[in-house]
């Protein structure tokens, strides 16, 4: 072991300045693949064969770096191919994914606070999922709160760590695709074959595919996260001037949040009809109405109050699951 | 804790940053099947993946936890979605129209379902610490839990088994994470800079001849370009760019004295007496007190500094310094100042439990990666558990080191049909 660590592992006691450092960039010897000619070579044809349309989103924005890697510095390394990037030898499906990079993380949470554009469209325009547009915008608060409270930040710990990872940068002009915006989870429904004859003349679409899967399964365009994207692809396509397309999505996004405005406003009127509110001294109470019937017909239903006579508890039963499963 | 936990004789990997766990890795091999019964080769998978995936679950508890359905999902191009009603894959005899001689259809790379078998285990909050970096294992990890350190959702979570929801906010106290990723106390210091030099030199042999003479040529251009380290500074551009290199270098290493003249060493002195004073103040009333500080100890320095420049000049008898105003240039100063903002966001502290200046673990690089359904704010320490981790066309989500072949035989193990 120490012979290893001291010959061809030695290279991964230190990280590697401005770059990833997995095992698979090096070869048995603990020699940097990419840094030798033979790698550049083969690496520009790899990169001729992607242009023709091959690899997938995460490869087009690796070819998006590239040019600017260059331009830093010609002295430094070339930037990393997929093959650097796989931590684990044996596991070929699996790679060390772009993280967003400091600058595209402030430049989103600017676009959502500062501009106060909705995730969807910040989503659409950075190419970032949803839940991340919101993942970083909640962090970002809570740090402008640290700043703020003059806590200090493990500003070290994050320079050495994005510096180990691969990034996605910001671009102003053209934004880099991160990730796919628009997956489709798969549906169990879907997930066995069926023999089902249509005739020839029949126009058997998406739709009706999903039918019969399911009666219920709706069609792809409507389970993606991004739909309006079709419709605005489709305005497009039907020669739909800009500025027209963007004022009908404008008037769509106005509804979707009167509708949202509607729907929190019942909510609270019914949480405001359902409980009591009696103030108190240091807390308020809320009473309730209870049935006693919600415990429905095994008399086991979460919904149910109270413990019931005779009933022996299930706590120390096998696979009950005693600790919080979730945190409000 | 198990006896051998990082056994050297029987390859089991595990889930840490450990050198002995990089070493288990790099040589690790998918076992030989041909001379085993199935039973055999499913245990023998098993007990390897189990070893990575959860060790620290019971075994039971895992079975409970299985679950034979793995999420996964297909990316969607909107365009396609817009141009096509998907009648035209059923066109023709049900499978879409023959293509033109020559062409071929485009198919998606294959979903590697079988390395999402222990997609359960990543929802653990002690896993999903150690997969965002803030920990140096996930037994680590469970520690910061069970101590204490660790926020869900703003709230104190006391147990590793809690199974994150997507839009968890989970958070590890700061100086935990700077502990348990941070190199150790007491370790020396790597001799970075040297070992990075032999490295490219390595490399540069490893080229052909022709691609050898140019490296050759750039190896001496940046020996010449770099201050050198033997010669006394004549040069007062020179001093500088080495003071400010210096600067986070004496503040690592007091003892590495750099061979300079007797000026530069006073120079370099006062200088770091003046960081030393200005950053380590653990007992500083407020961070304006320290800012200010900041700025004075620039102000000073750039005194010093330019008060250098004409002794220097005089040696030298250069007539370019002469004609140059008597500030430093604002690229200079710029850098300068990061260089002093730097060292004093990661001031020299005794009183820490780990090296500082701060810097990261040992092999930590090699086993430094974020997966997608975590998106973290190193800043503060703090993550959120986005979704659960899927696989799609080519890749799975699933940190796992193992190859397909094994995860399938682990995968068959449990569906409890042997």
């Amino acid at each position: 072991m120490w012979a290893w660590l001291n010959g061809p592992g030695r290279v991964f006691h230190q990280p590697l300045p401005q770059s990833t450092n997995y095992l698979g960039a090096y070869d048995k010897s603990g020699r940097l693949i990419r840094g030798t000619t033979r790698a550049r070579k083969s690496d520009e044809d790899k990169s001729a064969q992607a242009k023709d349309g091959e690899e997938d989103d995460d490869a087009l924005t690796e070819l998006e770096k590239k040019p600017q890697e260059n331009n830093e510095d010609e002295n430094s390394l070339p930037p990393e191919t997929l093959e650097d990037l796989r931590p684990f030898p044996l596991n070929r499906e699996f790679r060390s994914q772009p993280v967003l990079s400091v600058e595209l993380r402030d430049a989103i949470y600017n676009r959502v606070v500062r501009d106060g554009l909705s995730v969807k469209a910040v989503s659409a325009e950075f190419r970032v999922e949803m839940a991340r547009v919101g993942a970083v915008v909640r962090l970002k608060a809570v740090e402008e709160q640290w700043i703020k409270e003059n806590k200090r930040l493990a500003t070290p710990y994050q320079r050495a760590v994005l510096d180990m990872l691969p990034r996605t940068p910001y671009v102003p002009e053209k934004p880099v695709v991160h990730e796919s915006i628009n997956d489709l989870p798969v549906h169990q429904a879907t997930r066995q074959q069926i023999f089902y004859p249509a005739s020839e003349s029949r126009a058997f679409t998406r739709e009706d595919a999903g039918k019969v899967f399911d009666a219920t399964l709706l069609p792809a365009d409507a389970r993606i996260p991004h739909p309006e994207l079709i419709e605005q692809e489709k305005w497009r396509l039907a020669g739909m001037p800009k500025a027209e397309r963007e004022a009908m999505q404008a008037e769509l996004d106005r509804k979707a949040a009167q509708r949202k405005a509607e729907l929190e406003r019942r909510r609270k009127h019914k949480e405001d009809t359902e409980f009591k509110t009696v103030p108190g001294r240091r807390w308020d109470f809320k009473f309730q109405d209870i049935n006693a019937n919600a415990v429905g017909q095994d008399e086991r239903s979460l919904k149910g109050v109270g413990w019931r006579y005779g009933f022996p508890h299930e706590d120390r039963k096998r696979g009950q699951i005693k600790i919080p499963r979730n945190v409000n | 804790m198990r006896q051998k936990f990082h056994n050297l004789k029987k390859v089991k990997v595990r889930q840490t940053w450990n050198k002995y766990n990089l070493y288990n890795l790099s040589r690790m091999t998918t076992p030989n099947a041909s001379s085993r019964t199935f039973f055999q080769q499913k245990w023998g998978a098993k007990s390897l993946t189990r070893a990575y995936h959860g060790e620290q679950i019971r075994e039971g508890q895992w079975t409970r936890m299985f679950r034979s359905h793995m999420p996964s999902v297909v990316p969607m191009d909107h365009q396609y979605l817009a141009q096509h009603d998907g009648s035209e894959q059923a066109a023709g005899r049900g499978s879409g129209l023959d293509l033109p001689p020559g062409e071929k259809k485009r198919a998606l790379p294959k979903t590697p379902y079988m390395h999402m078998v222990y997609h359960p285990t990543e929802r653990r909050l002690d896993t999903a610490i150690w997969r965002a970096l803030f920990a140096s294992s996930t037994r680590q990890a469970r520690q910061f839990v069970v101590h204490g350190f660790v926020k869900v959702n703003g709230k104190k979570m006391i147990y590793p088994g809690y199974l994150l929801n997507p839009g968890d906010m989970f958070s590890v106290e700061p100086e935990r994470v700077l502990w348990g990723t941070g190199h150790m106390k007491g370790h020396k210091l790597p001799e970075d800079s040297e070992r990075r030099q032999s490295g490219q030199n390595q490399r540069a042999d490893e080229s052909d001849d022709v691609e050898k003479k140019g490296d050759d040529k750039s190896a001496t251009q940046l020996q010449e370009a770099s201050p050198s380290e033997s010669e006394p500074v004549k040069d007062p551009k020179a001093a500088l760019k080495a003071l400010r290199k210096q600067a986070e270098a004496i503040l690592e290493n007091p003892k590495q004295g750099r061979t300079l003249s007797a000026k530069g060493k006073q120079e370099l002195r006062a200088f770091k007496r003046q960081v030393k004073t200005t950053i380590s103040r653990p007992n500083a009333s407020t961070e304006r007190a320290i800012a200010q500080n900041l700025e004075s100890t620039f102000e000073q320095l750039k005194a010093t500094l330019l008060s250098e420049k004409p002794a220097s000049t005089t040696t030298t008898a250069a007539s370019d310094t002469s004609t140059e105003p008597e500030t430093l240039s604002p690229k200079d100063e710029y850098q300068l100042r990061v260089a002093l903002q730097r060292a004093y966001e990661n001031p020299r502290d005794p009183s820490k439990p780990y090296a500082t200046p701060w810097r990261p673990r040992e092999y930590m690089s090699a086993f430094a990666f974020i997966p997608r359904y975590l998106e973290v704010n190193q800043n503060i320490c703090s993550a959120v558990y986005l979704r659960h981790p899927v696989a799609r066309p080519g890749l799975a989500e699933v940190p796992t080191p193992f190859h397909t072949e094994t995860s399938q035989l682990a995968f068959t193990w449990y569906l409890r049909r042997r």
